[in-house]
């Protein structure tokens, strides 16, 4: 079983105009014995500030109102069909035996990360998982130094260290391992539920319930049972319309209702029959017996005297407990002795670390000499410039190494489909990409350090066609050809195209990041040979997002990092939807999406996303660029860290899989 | 002397108002507001739903017309309610008060090292001007001057922590004290935040000591060029007496009105320095609570400062009258 309860990472795709993620999120199911929810919500929409807090609290007021059947009714009618329960480290050490043997250890860190080959043989050796369990667990002879720290990067602070309010990077790093959930997905984005903490998942053969029986043998760090209650019960919390919950309330809107028959036995029931409704229970549990009274009398949960105090001394379900905090400097995380043993005897794996400081430092230049000095143990690398001149000297082998893994980040020029006169036109949509210089953006600015961007899903994926589209390129005479095919011609002789009087020119907005800037200004040089004049404009990260939100801006670049399902990309391009900045509409991939979420069928699933891909891809509602690795550097005492599409965390076993070995 | 004081209590309360008004009203029209910067600094793979954005947005009071929210800002400020960060979900008061140690550790131990060094630096250098010895110096200081701290800080940070790891002149990289603090002797405990303290004020200090010292300079040269100097010299005083007693005294109205000018600077901080050394500044605090529009931190914020800025100056005007006798507010 692994040794931390990862949580399921939540299933949308990762806004990254601000940052590169890597994130995980909640898990958990629910049910509960609590008041019948009122009507839907509405009053707190109108309440202000101070008012809000005077709108009288009602939990789960969100919730249609739902009369759950018996328990005894839904097995005799449910046909139940049994899902997978994994031990995600157990499933990993599996696969890591049927491989072909690593290169070892040694070999692989006596090497330099300067090729492909080198590459692959530090990936390999280094997340060879050398430990062995005796008996049911893994005990001191395993081969871990069980008294070691890992020292985390963390580029911000928790905001708070209640896990229904969490909202940044950070948090869900934090939370992924102090957290209680039930569920987890592996490398390759499948989900289960996580053995650690779950008996038994069972889906009705309609696809619209979930069982699960939870562990009994499951404690809070105050010692009190996590039950299903408390799963239930926080199910209802966030759908309480006068508690600000930021980041999670919108990913459970197909849980119809989640039941508590019992402490151990609990049952979600959906609105609808749909392929990712599995992802919709991934949301925050938080103890039902610590705030159940408290939190009419304060449901910000962050005000009252009571509420401060747990927010200083959390009571939390996972594998850590918080320690220390000390604000804007560190978060130490403390390995929980109640979380693997229970009554006296040892009920699931000790995890690895006894300590995880997660130390916060915004500037990547100095998280880079803090890493060289052995003040952190891994550094995940966002500038590629970075990567290719501060990881290379000997200082920096001295005490670490570094991987590159494909990771499912893709980036790309965003073009606004309307309020301008420009790109509701495919034909110049379709010139952008061919005008843009694709090979000097490798070689030049990404350092070849990237795969060509050919659409929004990665090639990898398996939700990319095949064969793949082809990568663009530089094309300066197709793309004059389109644009001359789109009534944009220089009619006046000053060198800029033109069409009804109004000259090609707009502005590309970036978040304000010397790297991003030099890709918007390469655009601008290209485009400039063909007579369109491009405007760079750098913004700070909010106000990117509010212009974006608003649809406020005529082309932008940015980033979107995987979700766990293809169906994430819906709200990107989908008619109308939130994310969809560009207001892209095409009416066959708005059928393709709602179609897509229906379909129980693997393959007959993949081939709608397929085309969905291959149609965006056509029509070009954005320039696809590169498909970003993740480049990671790590002490070299650190082993058994595996990447799938969202980074070395972000999945089971994740972090549960690292360890210091004992033999240093 | 107190109707001078009550009028510049009452200037001030005014122009506090117009200060806070404007500034509420700048922030409040940024494009962006705090939901929006927490969709852009944030995990979330879930987009907020409208009708959530409109909930937060009530409770967080971002629904208000931005003066209609002013007022109620304001009115909770008289009654001591600062309001509660939306970052740090913590009463704004304590949110600054956290801060306020660390910035002083840093500013006020700069500020000191500067007045300490830069009164000497700057007669010697009004005594030696136009030597070698003083043009040399004079240009390491400008040099100084012009040399910038985050690029001095790396530098250093790469000097004392990375390369001279393992050795006595090791220093910390970055943060106020080492992961084992705790575990240290109280004598080890002051070492260590020492330790920690030096390179942040080092890269603090020595803009500002430049700046300083060539100022009392040039004030100090142009005091020495006076008649009464001239006739002091002809009556045979040392030039010692001269310099230290006659000419020096006289520099000080315009370096008292520094001094009134730097009083804010012991809480602004320095939002490079307190990032690259990851120190808890009140300057880091300004510019994170701007990022993410944490509009009660930034009037928090907006509000100390203003209040150091108004007593500094008030401050300066009364220390006229104690160094220049001819100065009177009766």
């Amino acid at each position: 079983m692994s040794a931390t309860g990862l949580r399921l990472g939540a299933h949308a795709r990762v806004l990254l105009w601000n940052l590169c993620f890597v994130l995980l999120a909640a898990t958990a199911g629910c049910t509960g014995d609590s008041p019948p929810p009122t009507k839907p919500d509405e009053p707190a929409a109108e309440a202000t500030a101070d008012e809000a807090e005077a709108v009288e609290f009602k939990l789960g007021d969100m919730l249609e109102p739902f009369d759950p059947p018996k328990l005894e009714e839904l097995n005799a009618t449910a046909e139940w069909v049994d899902r997978p329960v994994v031990d995600s480290l157990a499933q990993l050490l599996e696969l890591q035996a049927s491989e072909p043997e690593p290169p070892t250890e040694a070999e692989a860190l006596a090497l330099k990360n300067d090729t492909p080959g080198a590459n692959e043989a530090i990936r390999r050796a280094m997340g060879r998982v050398r430990i062995a369990k005796n008996g049911d667990f893994y005990d001191d002879e395993a081969g871990a130094d069980w008294d070691a720290e890992i020292i985390r990067y963390a580029n911000g602070d928790i905001n708070s260290t209640n896990y229904v309010l969490y909202n940044s990077a950070t948090e869900a790093e934090v939370h992924a391992l102090c957290g209680f959930g039930l569920f987890s997905f592996d490398a390759e984005m499948k989900p289960f539920a996580a053995a650690e903490s779950v008996v038994s998942w069972q889906t009705s053969g309609n696809g619209l319930i979930d069982k699960v029986v939870m562990r009994d043998d499951l404690v809070w760090s105050d010692g009190e049972p996590i039950t299903a209650h408390d799963v239930a019960w926080s199910f209802k919390l966030i759908m309480s319309s006068v508690v600000p919950i930021p980041a999670v309330r919108q990913g459970m809107k197909e849980i119809r209702w989640i039941e508590a028959y019992d402490d151990q036995t609990l049952v979600y029931f959906y609105k609808d029959s749909l392929a990712t409704n599995i992802w919709s229970v991934n949301f925050p549990v938080i103890p039902k017996h610590i705030y159940e009274e408290s939190v009419a009398e304060d449901p910000t949960l962050t005000r009252s005297e009571y509420h401060v105090r747990y927010e200083d001394k959390p009571v939390l379900g996972g594998p850590y407990e918080i320690a220390d905090r000390k604000r804007g400097q560190e978060v130490i995380l403390k390995r929980r002795e109640s979380y693997y043993l229970h009554q006296g005897e040892q009920v699931r794996d000790r995890p690895f670390f006894k300590t995880v400081r997660l130390k916060i430092i915004p500037d990547q230049s100095v998280a880079m000499l803090a890493l060289r000095k052995g003040d952190l143990d891994e550094l995940q690398i966002f500038d590629p410039r970075l990567w290719v001149s501060q990881t290379i000297s000997n200082e920096f082998y001295r005490r670490n190494t570094k991987v590159q893994a494909p990771q499912w980040l893709t980036w790309s020029f965003q073009w606004n489909t309307k309020g301008n006169p420009f790109f509701g036109d495919v034909r110049v949509r379709r010139a952008m990409g061919l005008a843009f210089d694709h090979e000097e953006l490798h070689n030049n600015l990404r350092f070849g350090l990237d795969l060509p961007g050919i659409g929004t899903y990665h090639p990898d994926s398996p939700w990319c066609p095949d064969p793949t589209p082809q990568p663009q390129v530089q094309d300066l005479a197709a793309a004059r050809k389109l644009l001359r095919q789109a009534n944009w011609q220089d009619t006046d002789g000053d060198g800029v195209l033109d069409k009804d009087g109004k000259p090609f020119e707009f502005t590309v907005i970036c978040r304000n990041e010397q790297w991003r800037i030099d890709i918007c200004n390469l655009l601008k040089e290209n485009l400039e040979r063909l007579g369109v004049l491009v405007n760079v404009q750098p913004m700070e990260a909010t106000v990117l997002i509010d212009k974006s939100v608003n649809h406020q801006f005529q082309a932008a670049f940015g980033g979107w990092s995987t979700g766990t399902d293809p169906d994430t990309s819906e709200n990107i391009f989908a008619t109308d939807e939130g994310r969809n900045f560009g207001q892209y509409t095409n009416a066959e991939v708005d059928r393709l999406f709602a179609e897509g979420k229906r379909e129980f069928d693997f393959e007959k699933r993949r081939k709608i996303y397929q085309r969905i891909h291959q149609v965006l891809w056509d029509e070009c509602c954005y320039t696809w660029l590169f498909h970003q690795n993740a480049f990671y550097a790590f002490n070299k005492e650190l082993r058994g860290y595996n990447f799938s599409p969202r980074g070395p965390f972000s999945f089971g076993p994740g972090f549960s899989s690292m360890y210091r070995p004992a033999a240093l | 002397m107190t109707s001078y004081l009550i009028r510049r209590l009452l200037l001030a309360t005014l122009t506090l108002l117009l200060i806070t008004f404007v500034i509420y009203g700048l922030i409040r029209n940024m494009p962006g507001n705090a939901l929006d910067a927490m969709m852009a600094g944030a995990d979330p793979s879930n987009e907020i739903d409208p009708r959530d954005y409109e909930r937060m947005a009530a409770v967080y009071g971002l629904d208000k017309p931005w003066y209609e929210a002013y007022a109620h800002w304001l009115g909770n400020v008289l009654q001591g309610d600062f309001g509660q960060s939306f970052k740090h979900r913590q009463p704004v008061l304590t949110v600054i008060g956290d801060r306020v140690g660390p910035t002083l550790m840093l500013s006020g131990t700069s500020l000191l090292l500067t007045y300490l060094l830069s009164v000497p630096l700057g007669l010697w250098s009004a005594a030696n001007s136009g030597t070698t010895r003083e043009r040399l110096a004079g240009a390491a200081l400008y040099a100084l001057y012009s040399f910038p701290a985050f690029v001095a800080a790396l530098f250093l940070q790469l000097v004392f922590a990375v390369w001279l790891e393992g050795t006595l002149l090791e220093l910390p990289l970055i943060g106020l004290v080492s992961d084992n603090y705790q575990e240290l002797s109280p004598l080890g405990k002051a070492a260590d935040r020492l330790r920690h303290l030096l390179l942040p004020v080092v890269c603090f200090t020595y803009g500002s000591l430049a700046y300083f010292s060539r100022f009392v300079k040039s004030n100090l040269e142009e005091v020495l060029r006076q008649d009464y100097i001239r006739t002091a010299r002809a009556k045979g005083v040392g030039p010692v007496t001269v310099v230290w007693r006659h000419a020096f005294r006289n520099t000080l109205i315009p370096f008292v009105t520094l001094i009134g000018l730097t009083l804010p600077g012991l809480l602004s901080g320095s939002v490079v320095l307190e990032t690259v050394f990851n120190w808890p500044g009140m300057g880091l605090l300004l510019l994170e609570g701007i990022n993410v529009r944490d509009y009660p931190v930034i009037m928090g914020v907006t509000l100390v400062f203003s209040v150091l800025t108004l007593a500094g100056q008030l401050l300066a005007d009364l220390l006229y009258a104690v160094v220049d006798p001819r100065v009177s507010y009766d």
